[in-house]
């Protein structure tokens, strides 16, 4: 028997209460969390159908597109290497770690680095690999995989975190989740500085720019692509968009359905490594773009599923993920799949073979929630069918087998039953035979009682089959005269939500800010020096980050004034590019003058907007010269956060908790046209 | 008449629930529609279809086209995953078999579901039905998500006389049927189950309202095993019951 991990790993979830508990609280709020984001996006059907059509005309021309983006992110200054398969990634990585003698890597989460165990293999050489957003740090601290594409530690209640960390950290026992937060902030902070490559993953890489965006909340996701010397990207070779607009539309799908927010705290733009004038930044990055058997799915009958951009609200959304969580999807010989849920039940089979995996696409019921969650519209019932039928690639050439993971039983009685219902005579007969042999197990009563072993008889009756089917009825059925039609009414109830009118970007700005627990000053030109002094003696700040403009404001006040990246600093000062009045976003660019890391390393980012240079949403600013030019763009909405522990949003995780926007009042010097 | 029809019944309903064939017929035929039933239609192999056993689903996907082929009418479904098995499910089935495949398309063409026949087809919202009484809708996924078919049916029960409608807490999440995954991972299908019979609970409902028998014989028998006394009814069998003066 092919399943027997796999039942067993399912009963074992079902039997485990706080497992229970935990998934029962991520599937309700993260789809009431979903669906109240969408709320806020009229025209979002008509968004999705976009984003299939624009994921698609990639999927379809891949190497077209992956030909491009190579050539671009070469001339962009970043090294681009290819891995064929897991193995290649893994030396290509350690290549470049010896190169620089490296010891320690600080990673930001990455799937694919799950896919290829590259912590394993790292370790193994002799290398320390750190995860650094919450959810995968504790995870790795537990020795385990994630549970889930999105909140690795989704199976965890608080207790377990806290007695983990007591045991692990040697810090006091406690349930409480900012606490714990700041614990992991604390030790990680360490491993930010220290580390000499930093690893991520990309969430999407851009064609026609070279751009490699990584999205993320807790801030961890910058830190690791800025502050060690080396950056290395590892991304699935699929996960393009052709230019920046596509990729604007894009970002207003994937936060709001990985984690209900209109976008992720941070937006990260990376373009090339540190230039000669910038004054951070690593001095080398390397992209490793993996196949590990995406070009066998891509020239198979499942190469839809490549369209996925791994938000996870398949996930969320599906009645089995709830029951069972992330780590029951299990292979043959009971280890857990790379990728859970539904899109995992058809990429894990698609990318390591049915054989292994093919099994997990028969626990679905293909109600078909999973298909509406998908924000691009992948048909996720439709693919889950075809692996069953036996259409997953096979890593081993193995021959294709229909029905994977079906016991032979079963599939006898579906062979006997079609073989009967070809020849109608003989169904008739066998169903009348059905009707008399059921009287006589269960005489009395209606509803059969079947025995558990019966699959069927587990949690519900059966009725008996009728002794008269409808087929021999029909015959004789009365027949009924025609009435009077009694009201008639065909019209289609088509409500169409209005685009909101935007009249005051600035009042919908701050309004969005504050939705996101930022803070706004207004203020005049004149008065911002003032303004920014008494912000500092009201909190105490006596050494603060600047960029060039914070620098030439604050030169005479007397304040300790740092001009590079400086963990020890209180707060941080810079001017941004943009803000964004729909998502109450700020847009910072790195380069001459700049510093990025002003607005991640300390715990309050002061930001200094102007009033012209509110925007209405992403789109206006994300295509345009000042975002393509900098070595690395960052779209920051609100102070950093993390839900990765029982979904509670806690504030203030790798970067600021703090985010104060000085809007000030100008009428000059918009930075973007 | 109107117009004649062919009457898919589907093999559950010609097994285990002739009754709600004769109540679709009931209101069909009071709507003024002319109803045929070809009598060698057996299964439309969505059993063997979604278990992925396409070999098996092919004879009997040729066969029920051949039986249909017969006429040329509108062919009418009352269950939402076998009308999703005509419309989706043979286009995949033949998709490398042009022949077949046109067969299948033109047969997709004239397939409807029960509820979205009345309202969409005939556009009829209110069959002058009968029934006292809490009605709760549970919306079936094919039908929901496969069909897109839900404001039919809610609105033909709306307009169910003396019926109060009460709506069902996550009406739209799976009951956890799905064919042979009810076999198959039973303990998965009994948690669904479990979930949709103590939503139905919080209703106060004595009838919860299908359209899809699958359904239908799923949250009955989970009812029955536990010993409840709500009711779970075929949406013809609400549409077929008329006011004793009428």
């Amino acid at each position: 028997m092919t399943k027997n991990a796999f039942r067993e790993s399912i009963r074992n979830s079902i039997a485990d209460e706080a497992l229970q508990a935990a998934l029962d609280g991520n599937a309700e709020r993260r789809c009431q969390g979903r669906v109240t984001a969408f709320a806020s996006l009229p025209d979002h059907s008509l968004r999705r159908q976009r984003a299939h059509a624009i994921r698609s005309e990639v999927i379809t021309h891949l190497e077209d597109y992956l030909a491009r983006f190579i050539e671009q992110v070469k001339s962009n200054g970043i090294q681009v290497h290819r891995a064929a398969d897991g193995e290649e990634a893994v030396r290509i990585f350690l290549e470049i770690a010896n190169s620089h003698n490296a010891k320690l890597v600080a990673k930001s989460k990455s799937m694919v680095s799950e896919e290829i165990n590259l912590n394993h293999a790292l370790e193994k050489a002799g290398l320390r690999a750190v995860e650094t957003d919450l959810g995968e740090y504790i995870v790795q601290l537990r020795g385990e995989r994630p549970s889930h594409i999105i909140t690795p530690a989704v199976h965890l209640r608080r207790h377990e975190v806290g007695a983990l960390f007591h045991e692990k950290l040697g810090v006091p026992y406690t349930e409480d989740i900012p606490v714990l937060t700041n614990t992991a902030r604390q030790v990680l902070r360490e491993i930010f500085l220290k580390a000499d490559i930093g690893m991520s993953g990309v969430n999407f890489g851009v064609v026609e720019t070279g751009t490699l965006c990584i999205v993320t909340n807790e801030g961890n996701g910058r830190m690791v692509t800025s502050l060690p010397r080396v950056h290395i990207a590892l991304m699935g070779m699929e996960r393009l968009l052709p230019n920046l607009d596509d990729l604007a539309l894009l970002l207003s799908l994937l936060p709001r359905s990985a984690t209900a927010q209109k976008l992720s705290v941070y937006t990260n733009l990376i373009h090339s490594p540190r230039r000669d004038t910038d004054t951070e930044g690593p001095q080398e990055r390397h992209l490793i773009l993996l196949d590990n058997g995406r070009s066998r799915l891509h020239a198979s009958n499942l190469q839809e599923v490549l369209l996925c951009i791994r938000c996870g609200a398949c996930l969320n959304a599906c009645p089995v993920f709830r029951e069972i969580g992330g780590h029951a999807y299990v292979g043959l010989e009971g280890s857990i799949a790379p990728y859970p849920g539904p899109i995992g039940s058809v990429i894990s089979p698609g990318l390591f073979g049915a054989q292994e995996f093919g099994h997990l696409a028969q626990a679905s019921s293909l109600c078909g929630a999973c298909r509406e969650a998908c924000p691009v519209d992948i048909d996720l019932p439709g693919l889950l069918l075809r692996v069953r039928a036996g259409q997953a690639p096979s890593a081993t050439n193995e021959p294709p087998r229909e029905a994977v993971g079906i016991p032979t039983l079963l599939k006898t009685g579906l062979r006997a039953f079609g073989l009967a219902a070809t020849r109608p005579g003989v169904f008739g007969y066998f169903q009348q035979a059905a009707g008399l042999i059921s009287r006589l197990l269960s005489p009395r009563s209606k509803w059969m009682h079947l025995p558990a072993s019966s699959g069927w008889g587990l949690s519900k009756d059966l009725p008996r089959p009728a002794l008269k089917p409808f087929r021999s009825r029909w015959a004789s059925l009365e027949h009924e005269d025609p009435i009077e039609f009694i009201h008639t009414d065909n019209k289609l109830e088509i409500t169409k939500n209005a685009l909101p009118s935007i009249s005051d970007l600035a009042a919908q700005f701050v309004t969005e800010l504050e939705a996101l627990g930022g803070e706004c000053v207004p203020c005049t030109r004149t008065q911002l020096t003032d303004t920014i002094l008494s912000l500092l003696k009201a909190r105490g700040i006596e050494c603060l980050m600047v960029d060039d403009a914070g620098y030439e404001l604050l030169l005479d006040s007397g304040v300790d004034l740092v001009r590079t990246p400086d963990a020890s600093c209180k707060a941080g000062l810079t001017r941004v590019a943009a803000g964004l009045a729909d998502t109450g976003s700020l847009l910072v660019i790195a380069g001459a003058g700049e510093l990025l890391s002003a607005s991640l390393l300390p715990e309050i980012h002061i930001a200094i907007l102007n009033l012209s240079d509110v925007h209405a949403s992403l789109p206006d600013v994300l295509n345009t010269s000042i975002v393509r030019n900098a070595p690395t763009a960052v779209v920051i909405s609100g102070p950093s956060r993390t839900a990765d522990i029982e979904m509670t949003l806690t504030i203030g995780v790798h970067g600021p908790g703090e985010l104060i926007v000085l809007l000030v009042d100008d009428s000059t010097s918009s930075m973007i046209k | 008449m109107i117009e004649t029809v062919q009457l898919m019944v589907t093999c559950l309903i010609d097994t285990f629930f002739p009754e709600v064939g004769e109540a679709m017929l009931k209101v069909l035929e009071r709507l003024g529609v002319s109803v045929e039933f070809p009598s060698d239609q057996t299964c439309c192999g969505q059993p063997a279809f979604n278990a992925g056993l396409r070999s098996e689903a092919l004879p009997l996907a040729r066969h029920t086209i051949q039986v249909f082929e017969a006429s040329s009418g509108p062919i009418i479904i009352p269950s939402g995953s076998c009308a999703v098995m005509l419309r989706h499910g043979y286009l995949e089935l033949f998709a490398e078999d042009p022949p077949w495949l046109e067969r299948a398309q033109n047969l997709a063409k004239r397939s409807f579901e029960f509820s979205e026949y009345l309202v969409d087809h005939l556009g009829v919202t209110d069959v002058g039905a009968n029934f006292p009484g809490k009605l709760s809708y549970h919306a079936s996924c094919h039908l929901l998500r496969g069909l897109g078919v839900d404001r039919q049916p809610r609105r033909l029960l709306s307009n169910v006389h003396g019926a109060e409608l009460i709506e069902l807490p996550h009406a739209d999440e799976c009951c956890g049927f799905g064919g042979v995954f009810s076999v198959e991972h039973p303990e998965l299908s009994a948690e669904m189950l479990k979930r949709k019979i103590s939503n139905l609970e919080t209703t106060q409902a004595a009838t919860l309202v299908v359209c899809d028998t699958g359904c239908l014989m799923h949250i009955q028998g989970g009812l029955k095993r536990q010993g409840k006394t709500q009711q779970v009814v075929h949406i013809a069998e609400i549409l077929a019951n008329r006011e004793p003066s009428q």
